[in-house]
Order: structure tokens, then sequence, then C-alpha cells
């Protein structure tokens, strides 16, 4: 992959080389277990694929890992990011602009094309209106969706089409400049055009970004990913293991 | 969808499977249908027809003075001197003082419980909150006589503390549980995807609710406002307990403003539930004044009922602005937004905790049976046997009434081909439901009392009550068939099924839930309405439990009779009369919402049905 897109390779943390690591999470419903325990780590760079039948908790463990885990719902093990233990609870926000999960359907809010791909990072950020649009061309760009929108970054947002705009959800969470990114099926809303540019923009994150990708496509995963973590459903007798 | 296909079976009546029609030819056996249907809708418009024909002709008897009506704040009937101008500043008034009183504290109240509470939590508290709204404005009056009335005498130093500020307070008391209950609604109908991703974009709560939630919810909210709005415009008796009913005065400077507000003042609905109907006859210039302050009144309210109803709809939502904030000071705004929406919680919560406490204390006569099974004797004391049972003859004809009529509409709103034709008939209905009851009350009083000879009839303040009914039935019914899924429709008609066939066999099952807790929820409101009977229907003292015949039987209703006694408020034995009947009518209004609620937990999802 030639490295055309902008962006900076989150450098090597102190816990040698991965960005995300998992180990033994399982996700409780009161006493049931509904998933895990899995363990994994992202290294960084890498697209990883997270993958197994539908029901087995591949949405359910990138909510657990940004804590928008549905209420009930409760978390155990341990996560570190970026070499640091996650301490769940205190600074959400701060973790969740870090590790920036992308929803299965794409949401767009109101308002412009250019204000949608700034949503997150203007709260985040205090910078002139002018950095701010060049922060948004560099995410648009390498979410593939800036050739598209470029003549129109004024119009709203909800005149895109569903593929350009679950880019513009990739750009609007690129454009954080995250440590990694969690896709959660992200292609499984789209018909079959779209769901190919879209696959297009995952592809050209290789090497640049650390990402997630949940998809219950093994073909998919085989095309876009490094490596493949499988999750299986919870077996209440017997500690499923999980991992590579 | 799984509980849609359950439905029909449970229905009582014909299955929702069509079977091929036998006999005459298709559609004949169904046609009833629309007979039933089409009458529900001619009683919308016939009420509406009731309404205007009351007021017009009432203009028409004298030649009315409409600019002195408008500004003029003189108002003395001895010289036909007819200024209207004070009142209209009493209304406005009173219900820019409930607005701010109310609505920043509840919509902060709603952004809490929809979005910072858990579910847990917030589930009893909106169920309190949606209790609260239907409590009968003659209770929000009595803890105005009793609590705000001496709050305010003792802040204005104006002996009594009958004031636009004790009105503006009760009123702000009255319409707060309303104003949440609809925000919590709009809030609720935010899809939880919107919150979702812009949580997973490492938005703080604060930035979530302002940027994700808000912009789509604002219509709904302000919709909320508008309907806390024109009940208070219409409210009648609340008003008139504590507002002091003192004609002209108007203020001329900005000072005498302020001064004004803890003095007595009167406004549109207390001089229209005040003795001067009853003095006016039914022509003349007199009486045509009073109906042009009617005419100005239904006005104000039904622009205010119609703009919010409109506002709800489908209005692209406002984009949220691009500011930029400083990253430093995220954290202790999202804090102090999250320290201030939970502490305006407390707000509601106490008027609950406060309003449960008094009723308890002060109504502690209710908890006896003695009380309830015993008959009334006046002011003196004894028991409220009777003014149940008129309240609940009054409550049972009115239903009888109205479920059939108000059905008829909601399924002529719901299945209309035309949405032009439906959207104009919800506009009616809606506009009716938030008539003042006050002008009800006075124009079946002309109509059944006067001109039909009925005199003071129970019959006569149920068909009054049909009104306040009637609406509510025919929107939820409307909404509950919107929200069929398209798939049942169009599986009915591809099967052949006639419009008829298909509204007996598929809507009337599936809506008979959504219809019986709109009859709850109608007669919950109707049980409270004190304004409509008061000239129609019932009296104090001296009328058997149940009349015999129509013409001149009036009964005793349980909110007339607390209004009759709060009126007496010197009496010690009165007072505590007036709180037990308080403490039973609040009682009867729970029991029917409890079970409307009951109702609609069991058979549909949340809905909107606070107004």
């Amino acid at each position: 992959m030639d490295d055309v897109t902008p962006g900076p390779v989150p450098e090597d943390p102190a816990g040698g080389g991965s960005v995300i690591a998992v180990r033994g999470l399982q996700i409780l419903d009161g006493a049931k277990r509904l998933v895990g325990p899995v363990s994994f780590e992202l290294a960084a760079g890498s697209t990883t694929g997270l993958c197994g039948p539908s029901g087995a908790g591949k949405s359910t463990v990138l909510r657990a890992l940004v804590d928008l885990l549905p209420h009930g719902l409760r978390r155990q093990g341990e996560i570190d990011v970026l070499g640091r233990p996650v301490r769940y609870g205190k600074g959400d926000a701060a973790l969740r602009s870090t590790v920036v999960l992308v929803p299965q359907t794409p949401v767009v809010f109101g308002g412009s094309v250019l204000e949608n791909a700034l949503f997150g990072l203007r709260h985040l950020m205090r910078a002139p209106k002018a950095e701010l649009r060049d922060r948004a061309e560099r995410a648009l760009r390498e979410a593939g969706l800036w050739d598209e929108v470029a003549t129109r970054l004024d119009t709203p947002a909800q005149t895109l089409s569903n593929g350009q705009r679950q880019r513009l959800c990739l750009a609007r969470a690129l454009a954080l400049e995250p440590a990694a990114l969690l896709l959660d099926e992200p292609t499984s809303a789209l018909d079959e055009r779209s769901r190919d540019t879209v696959e297009e923009s995952v592809a050209a994150l290789r090497g640049n970004r650390t990402v997630l990708l949940v998809s219950h496509d093994p073909a998919q995963v085989e095309r876009l990913c490094d490596r493949t973590v499988r999750i299986d459903l919870p077996k209440p007798s017997e500690p499923a293991p999980a991992g590579v | 969808m799984g509980l849609t296909l359950e439905r029909p079976a449970r229905a009582p009546g014909p299955r929702a499977v069509p079977r091929p029609s036998r006999g005459s030819g298709r559609g004949s056996r169904a046609r009833w249908v629309w007979t039933w249907a089409y009458s529900g809708v001619l009683s919308v418009l016939l009420t509406v027809a009731v309404l205007l024909g009351y007021l017009l002709t009432g203009l028409a008897s004298g030649t009315v003075d409409w600019p002195a009506l408008l500004t003029s704040a003189t108002w003395n009937p001895g010289n036909l001197a007819f200024g209207g101008l004070a009142m209209i500043y009493g209304s406005a008034v009173v219900c820019v003082l409930a607005l701010v009183l109310a609505v920043p504290a509840g919509w902060a109240a709603a952004v809490a419980l929809s979005e910072y509470l858990p579910p847990r939590l917030a589930k009893p508290l909106r169920l309190s909150v949606e209790l609260l709204a239907a409590v009968p404005s003659i209770v929000y009056g009595l803890i105005g006589i009793m609590v705000i009335r001496p709050f305010v005498a003792g802040l204005g130093g104006v002996p009594g503390g009958d004031s636009l500020l004790a009105a503006g307070i009760v009123l702000a008391v009255m319409i707060m549980p309303t104003i949440v209950a609809v925000s919590v609604d709009a809030l609720a109908a935010v899809p939880g995807r919107y919150r979702e991703a812009a949580y997973a974009l490492g938005l703080t709560r604060r930035e979530v609710v302002r940027s994700a939630v808000l912009p789509q919810a604002r219509p709904g909210m302000r919709a909320g406002v508008l309907l806390g709005l024109a009940r208070a415009l219409g409210e009648a008796i609340a008003v008139f307990m504590v507002v002091g009913r003192a004609d002209g005065r108007l203020p001329r400077s900005a000072g005498e403003l302020l001064d004004s507000l803890p003095r007595p003042g009167q406004t549109l609905t207390t001089k229209l539930a005040g003795p001067e109907p009853m003095l006016a006859g039914t022509s003349g210039p007199y009486f045509a004044a009073l109906c042009g302050l009617g005419v100005i009144l239904l006005a104000l309210v039904a622009a205010a009922t119609v703009w919010g109803t409109r506002g709800g709809g489908a209005r692209t939502p406002r984009p949220p602005r691009l500011r930029r904030s400083s990253a430093w000071l995220r954290v202790p705004k999202d804090r102090a937004a999250t320290a201030v929406r939970l502490g305006a919680l407390l707000l509601p919560g106490a008027l609950l905790a406060g309003m449960l406490g008094i009723l308890l204390v002060r109504g502690g006569a209710a908890l006896n049976p003695v009380f309830w099974f015993s008959p009334s004797e006046g002011a003196a004391g004894g028991g409220i046997r009777d003014q149940i049972l008129g309240t609940l003859l009054l409550l049972a004809t009115t239903a009888v009434i109205a479920l059939p009529l108000g059905y008829g509409a909601g399924v002529v709103i719901g299945t209309h081909a035309s949405a032009r034709t439906a959207r104009v008939l919800e506009t009616l209905t809606v506009a009716i439901g938030g008539t003042p009851t006050i002008l009800l009350g006075l124009a079946g009083y002309v109509l059944l009392c006067t001109t039909m000879g009925w005199g003071r009839s129970w019959l006569a303040g149920a068909v009054v009550l049909v009104p306040v009914v009637v609406p509510v039935i025919a929107l939820t019914t409307a909404g509950r068939i919107r929200g069929m899924p398209p798939e049942t429709t169009e599986a009915a008609l591809a099967l052949g099924l006639t419009r008829a066939q298909y509204v007996r066999s598929v809507v009337v099952p599936y809506t008979w839930p959504a219809t019986l807790t709109g009859l709850l929820l109608g007669l919950a409101r109707a049980a409270g309405e004190t304004a409509p009977l008061i000239f129609t229907a019932t009296v104090f003292f001296g009328a058997p439990a149940f009349p015999t015949g129509v013409v001149n039987a009036p009964v005793q209703a349980l909110p007339t009779h607390i209004f009759t006694l709060s009126q007496d408020s010197g009496a010690p034995e009165a007072i505590a009369q007036a709180w037990g009947s308080a403490l039973v009518l609040v009682l009867i209004t729970a029991g029917l919402l409890t079970l409307a609620v009951l109702l609609r937990n069991r058979f549909e999802g949340a809905r909107r049905w606070t107004t």
C-alpha cells in the first residue's frame, strides 16, 4: 500500500507494539455470560478482523472497548490502550476520542457535509476555522470521499448516498486522529456498489491506521485484514478459549 | 411485530383473518362501519359548529364595539362600557409568568429524566410526572389558595395574596408536568443511534445532548411548551380561585407593571367563569361583549394549540452550530450541566412529594370509609357519597356517548385516503381538545339548558364533557392506526377486502387497546373538569344521588363540590371537606390513569398521550 494518505502512524507505545490489548474480556448480563472470555491485541498499523457467527457478540465487544455497552451489561477483564490499563468510568469521553467506534448504520447529523466531518473534532480542539477545514479535508481524503464532496461541502449531509454517508462517518472518526478505529460491519447496510467503495476506503487505511474490523463475511476479512480474531457463541459449561 | 400477530386472537369479535364475504355481494356486511365512523367525524364538526354558533349568534345579538373591547380597560356593564384590555393583559401576564417559571426547569428536568437517569429510576419518575399532569386543575387551585396565596401575601406585602403572581405560579405548577412529559416523549423519540454515534466520537454527555439529541427533539419540546401555554390560557377554575378578579387593573408604566404582579387582576377565562354570563342573559350588548371575549380567548388558544401540533411535525432539525469549544473547559462544563439538570429534577420531585403530602395531611378525612359512604351535610361536614356517585354517573354517561364517536373519528382520521382531509380533521380535533372548557360549558348552557329547556341537568353535563373526551380517543386511535405496519394493510387489501371490511377486520382488532387507553385518559381529564359543570349540571346541595328524568335534574359532583367549598374558605369544616374531596378526586383520576397506563404497557410501546 503506497503511503499517499496523510495522518500519522501511531507511534509505538511502551507496551510493545500493541495499541489495544484485551485479556480475558467477558461480557455479562447479570449472571449470564454473553461473550468471552476473549483475548487479542491490535498491533499498530494493522487491520484486524473480528469475526464469528451472528449473536456471538462481535458488536458488543466493540462497545465494551469504548464503554458504550447497553444498560444492564457488565464488562470483566483487562483492557490496555496505548500500553496503559483503562479505568472505565473516568474520562470516557477522552477514551472514546482515542479509540473511535464507527457504528454499523451510518448516522448523519443535521447540517452540512463539512459540519458533519467536524462533528467530533470541533468539541475537542480550539483552532482557527481554516485549520479545522484543513483537518476535515485531510480526513475526507483519507476516507476516499473528498473527490465526491469537494464542491459541495456546504450542502446538507442528508443529500449523500448511503455509501457516501458511511465514508463520511469514517472521515468524521479519522478527523480525530484516533489511535485505533473500531469499524462495526461497515458494509452490511449497503448495496454492492457502495460496499466496494467503502471497502476501498478501509483498504486504504491498512498500514497507516490501527483498525479493528467486525465482519460476518469471511471473504471480506480475507480481503481487508492482516489477521483474524474469531469469537464463538459462549458455551456455558466450558470456558471458551478465544484468540487468534 | 410479534405483538401485532398475537393481538387479533385476543381481540373480541371478528378475528383478523379475513373471511370471504357471503350474502349479497362484497362489502355489504361491513358498510355500517362507515356510518359509524362518519358519525364520529360529524360529532367533531358538530362541536365546532355549536361552539362557533354560540359565539357568533351571541356577537350578532348585540353590536360589539371591537376597538373598545380590544383597547379599553374599563368594564362597566351598567354604563354599557365593555373594555377587555385589562383581561387580555391579565391573561398574558399569568401565561408569561407560568412559562418563565415552568419552561426552563421543565426542559432541564426532561433532559435529566431522559438522558441522565438510568431507566430503572427514570421509568417510575416519568410515570409520576404523567400522573401529575393529569391531576385536576381544581386541586391545583385548592393548593393555590392554601399554599401559594399566603406565600405571595408574605412576598408582596399585599394582604390576602390574591394576585396575578399567585395565578402565574399556580399555572406554572400546573403546566410543568405537561411540559416535562411531552419533552421526555420528544427526547425518547430520538433514535439511540444518534447518541451512540456522538458518544463514539468522544463527546461528553453535555455535548452529546446539545449537538446530537436536542436538535432533533427541539420541535417536540417546543410543541410541549405550546400545549402547556394552551392549557394555561384556557384554564379557568384554578386561576379563578387565586387571581382576585379585580376589573380594570391596567399598568401604565414599567414600574406599575411590576407593581401590578402581586395585586389582584382579571383574566379572560375568570371573567367568563364568573357570574356575569348568568347575569347577561342570552342576547343584547352585554352578552355580545362576553362572546367577544370568548372569541378572543378561543382565537388565542387555537393559535397556540394548532401551532404546537404543527411544530411537532417532521420539520428538518436545525443543524448544530459550528462552535469551537475550549478543550480544558469540557469536563467542568459537563459536570456543571449534570448538576444543573439533575438539580432541576428536584422541582417535579418536590412538586410530587409536596402535593401528595398536602393531600394526605389535609385530606385525611378521605381515608375514613365513612367519608366515602355517607351523604353530605353541606359545608358543615358529613361525607361525599352523592358527589362520588354523581361524578361516576357523569363519567359513565360521557364514556358511553364519547367512545363510539371518538373511535369513529379516529378511524376516519387514521385511514382516510386523502392526507389533506385527514390533516384538516386532525387539526380540528386537536383544536377541540384544546378548547377552553369554560367555553364548552357556556355553549352547552345556552344550547342545552336554556334553548332546549333542560335546565340544570346531569345529561347536559355529560354531553358538555363529551368534547373533552372525544379528541383524546380519536387522536390515540389515529396514532395507533398510523403506527400499524404497512404490510398488514397491504396484505389485507391484497386479499381483496373492501376498505370497510379492512377497517372491521384489521383496524378494529389492532387498535382497540389504544382506544380504551384514550378513553381512560380522556375520562381522567373529564373527571376533574369543573368549569363546564358549574353552569350546566351540578348543584352544591340537595340533589338526589341518581336523578330521575332529564329536565331540571341536577346532580352533585366532586370538582364543583370542592370549588364551592373552597370559596367558603373561612370555615375549618368546609376546608377539611374540600381537601378530603380533593384526595378522593385525585384517587379516582389516578385510578383511571393507572388502568390506562397498564393497558398501554400491555399492548403498546411507549406512546405519547399527555396533552
